[in-house]
């Protein structure tokens, strides 16, 4: 017979100030099987816990329930109690009496016969429990890196240098990301290259990390600790190890008219091409959609002029496969284009730019090598207007959340203005200044006191051109809301980050969820800010939400370190609560019927086919099997049986059924 | 139909298959299923406009001996059927062989399953107007008159499971009609053990339905329920364009999804 304890919390007061937990230990004590009702101020502290252990003892427990908080908050915490008192900790379950219950309701009698219902919805599913073991796993100690920023350059030497193997995988042809852009960094205005391109080359050289450039994860199976992933390596039309990276193909392209990506198309580029001089791995690619010889089949002067002979135009992409134990997902953001304000020309005006093309302005490595000059005529600012909050913080736009790096780059582009055009003058309109950071809000007083930068808090509402000058029409709320025009010779918009093109159907290959702007999800706000929702797979950068270099870094940090307490151990211990496809007695062997078509709803490819067979080898017949390393308890296949051949361990039919029973008979 | 009794004689004579599932002459100038085994039962074999029983239930039954092989008379809905259940891997085409009659009644004989796919592909799929008109009807219906309308013929239901039998989807060797651990179905044939059944059986056949009207046909009580079915296979045909019996190969509509799916609220 079942013998269980009922322990009802009052959270201190939270769930005692709405739900009478005395009455609730009373009544739920004459529930059949029921042997011992108690309630407590705080169960889940070290006296709360003991007492459970010692009525487990005592009084022979063949299950819990503890009605307290979220199973999510302390399930685990009780359930080692459980185990430590000799229970099974599958045994015991918990009634959520304070988020479904004395969180969301008045004080009164129905609430508290509410919680009544729900621990008697818990008991009568604890009597049907089955002890559980944990299942164990391997570790392959592996990390995969998806994106070659900073964040995933971060990550991946640390992770490397704890002594693990890490594989990563970047689509472009060079490491580097956004970082590699920009000119100077906020708010200690060093160049963004010299500290990065450091760390790029080591990437290049650890030995433990291996880099694919110019490729893409093609897909991913498996689980925790054991994941296999596809990567297409696209083809470079290069053989790697016979070019030296001297740059002569380069050169001699003639296909020279294609914008540049890495200058965000403010010079341009040629068919075979090294994004920048720094790059890693320093040896071209050829873009296949511009190249002559792919278009036309002919043209080839990049294989006659290459004095290695290392370009191979009959290169296909290649697929290759790795098992890996966990993943880093840093694939960065996108900003907004000026074709997406029609306010503003929808980009037609040339000199209304974008924060990262003034960034390759006034790059050193750019295209006016550092010299503040505007696209259209080559001739140099006298007046520059920065609109802060180009898209972001405008519901209007999609875009409700403030993309967080704006404030603090257009400070920068106002003193990096100011340093190179000493007689230019910067007007900067915005919304607030949101400088909050080490040494952030000094620097934008800097670009206001020190480099003259005009603030003028309000918004654009258009800009046009007329005779050669960009009129900006804004207005100053500081000043009544006057409408404030200036005659600027340049526009830079600072406009909305976004998550990066293709997120979305990355986040679907590797079963991560993402938020309503496709930017991946954490599993928790506050506490778990590293990892997903799919355990084993953790972020880095600005792929979650618009990040600046040193909260990308530390976030990267974050993310290696939870890679290597991973990685730490050598095997796994799971959650038993996994799908199972029932066995009966013969002739049925299962009410199965191997229909599979729950192999097909399966995310995560963990049914399999099994062969019941006769002492003598003859099949008998076939049917679906769950591998229980592989599934993740989703419940989908069991949705979708019609049979009810599956069930979960820890919530079986025969469970949920008795609970929803134990609801109805009270009604 | 002398080719076909030829056919069946040469069949079995050669001992190409051992029973040949097909049509006789029943009683009350019915025809009736009939299961032949020997060349000189063919004779008994017909095929006219009154062969209309879905055939291919009889092909997922689990009583017969291992390496029997059967051959059956299948008409356009039994090729459907078989293509489906082919699809849920139920049957094994080396075991049997299907022996095709087409609209215009001549015989086909397919090599094997893929043949079949590629005719049904030829054939067309469309619901016929007479088969929208019906469900047109019920569309037009509000809320509380269809909760009415099948109140009304559920209430008639005596629950003798004929459609049950009569459907060449509903295979499952344990029904969960059948279970009682839990009792997902109550048993009695009151107003809501009658609901529970029909709504499980006719979400269990959402886009497997082949559309053969079988279990109507079977109910001794003229319930229309091939209606549920029907809207449900016109609504997965809408939605994702895929209607049962059509592919060997392409996944269950409901059990998988597509990254470029048209509707965004599944993301």
């Amino acid at each position: 017979m079942a013998r269980i304890g009922v322990f009802v919390c009052h959270c201190g007061e939270n769930i005692s100030a709405t739900v009478d937990c005395g009455k609730v230990a009373q009544v739920t004590s004459d529930i059949p099987g029921v042997v011992v009702s108690v309630d407590y101020k705080y169960m889940c502290s070290d006296p709360g816990q003991t007492m459970i252990k010692e009525y487990i003892e005592k009084e022979k427990l063949t299950g819990v329930v503890v009605a307290a908080c979220s199973p999510r908050m302390h399930e685990p915490t009780f359930r080692r109690a459980c185990g430590e008192a000799g229970l099974n900790p599958f045994l015991c379950e918990m009634a959520n009496v304070r988020e479904h219950c004395s969180w969301v309701h008045d004080k009164n009698d129905v609430t508290t016969d509410k919680a009544i219902d729900i621990v008697r919805t818990l008991v009568e599913k604890v009597k049907r429990n089955e002890p559980l073991m944990p299942i164990k796993v391997p570790v392959t100690k592996t990390a995969l890196v998806i994106g070659g920023g900073v964040a995933g350059i971060q990550s991946a030497l640390d992770i490397a240098n704890c002594g693990h193997k890490v594989i990563m995988v970047e689509k472009e042809p060079s490491i580097g990301g956004h970082m590699s852009q920009l000119s100077e960094t906020f708010p200690t205005l060093d160049c963004s290259q010299c500290i990065l391109t450091p760390r790029m080359v080591e990437v290049a050289q650890h030995p433990n990390i291996t880099l694919y450039t110019y490729a893409e994860v093609e897909s991913l199976d498996g689980f925790i600790g054991n994941f296999k992933v596809k990567i297409r390596k696209k083809a470079k039309s290069l053989d790697e190890k016979l070019c030296t990276g001297c740059g002569l193909c380069c050169t001699k392209c003639p296909v020279k008219n294609i914008p540049s990506e890495f200058d965000q198309g403010l010079s341009n580029r040629r068919a075979i091409y090294v994004p920048f001089p720094q790059a890693v791995p320093n040896k071209p690619v050829i873009d296949k959609e511009h190249c002559t010889y792919y278009i036309k089949g002919k043209c080839k002067v990049c294989e006659i002029v290459c004095p290695t002979k290392a370009i191979r135009f009959d290169q296909e992409d290649e697929i290759i496969e790795v098992e890996v134990g966990a993943l880093v997902l840093a694939t960065g953001f996108d900003i907004k284009r000026a074709n997406f304000f029609p306010e503003y020309g929808y980009g037609k005006y040339k000199d209304v730019i974008d924060g990262l093309q003034f960034e390759r302005i006034a790059s050193a490595s750019g295209p006016t090598l550092g010299e503040i000059r505007r696209p259209s005529d080559g001739q140099i600012p006298k007046k520059i207007v920065f609109l802060a909050c180009a898209g972001s913080r405008d519901p209007a736009k999609g875009i409700e959340y403030c993309s967080k790096i704006c404030c603090m780059y257009t400070a920068k582009h106002a003193i990096l203005y100011k340093h190179k055009v000493h007689d230019g003058t910067a007007y900067i309109f915005y919304m607030d200044i949101r400088a909050a950071g080490k040494n952030y809000d000094e620097f934008t007083r800097r670009a206001i006191e020190e480099d003259g930068a005009k603030y003028i808090r309000g918004r654009v509402s258009r800009i046009y051109e007329r005779d050669g000058k960009l009129i900006v029409v804004g207005a100053d709320t500081l000043m009544n809301a006057k409408t404030v025009e200036i005659e600027a010779d340049m526009v830079v918009l600072a406009t909305a980050g976004v998550a990066s093109p293709g997120a979305e159907e990355l986040a679907q290959k590797l079963h991560v969820s993402y938020d309503q702007h496709k930017f991946f999800a954490e599993a928790h706000p506050k506490l778990r800010p590293v990892e997903t929702n799919t355990a084993g797979i953790f972020l880095a950068g600005a792929c979650q939400n618009v990040k600046d270099i040193p909260e990308s870094v530390a976030q990267a940090s974050g993310a290696a370190v939870k890679v290597c307490g991973l990685f730490s151990n050598d095997e796994l211990t799971r959650d038993p609560s996994v799908a199972v496809v029932n066995r009966t007695a013969p002739p049925l062997f299962s009410t199965c019927v191997g229909c599979f078509l729950c192999q097909s709803v399966c995310p995560y490819q963990a049914i399999e086919k099994e062969e019941i067979k006769s002492r003598d080898g003859k099949i008998l017949k076939t049917i679906a099997f769950v591998n229980p390393s592989v599934c993740q308890g989703c419940g989908t296949c069991v949705a979708l049986c019609r049979s009810k051949s599956i069930d979960i361990l820890g919530y079986t039919h025969k469970q949920v059924y008795a609970e929803v029973d134990a609801l109805l008979n009270t009604l | 139909m002398d080719k076909l009794k030829q056919l069946a004689k040469e069949l079995l004579s050669n001992n190409q298959v051992q029973i040949i599932v097909g049509y006789e002459e029943g009683t009350v100038g019915k025809a009736r299923p009939a299961f032949i085994s020997s060349p000189d039962q063919a004779d008994t074999l017909i095929y006219d406009e009154r062969c209309i029983h879905n055939l291919a239930v009889y092909l997922t039954q689990h009583k017969l001996p291992g390496n029997t092989k059967i051959a059956v008379i299948a008409s356009f809905p039994v090729m459907k059927s078989i293509i489906t259940l082919a699809s849920e891997k139920q049957l094994d085409e080396n075991f049997i062989k299907v022996i095709g009659i087409s609209k215009d009644n001549n015989i086909i004989e397919f090599k094997d399953f893929a043949d079949i796919e590629r005719y049904i592909n030829q054939q067309d799929l469309s619901f016929t107007p007479e088969e929208q008109a019906l469900i047109d009807k019920i569309d037009a219906m509000s809320m509380e008159e269809r909760w009415e309308y099948w109140q009304n013929e559920f209430s008639r239901c005596f629950k003798c499971y004929a459609c049950r039998s009569a459907c060449p989807m509903c295979y499952c060797t344990l029904c969960i009609t059948d279970f009682n651990q839990p009792q997902w179905v109550s048993v009695p044939s009151h107003k809501l053990g009658n609901f529970e059944w029909h709504i499980n059986r006719a979400m269990h056949l959402a886009g497997r339905c082949i559309g053969c009207d079988e279990c109507s046909r079977a109910c001794p009580l003229d319930l229309p329920i091939n209606l549920l079915t029907k809207k449900l296979s016109m609504d997965i045909q809408k939605q994702f364009g895929y209607s049962a019996g059509q592919s060997l190969t392409e996944p269950y509509a409901l059990s998988t999804y597509k990254p470029d799916d048209k509707e965004t609220f599944i993301r």
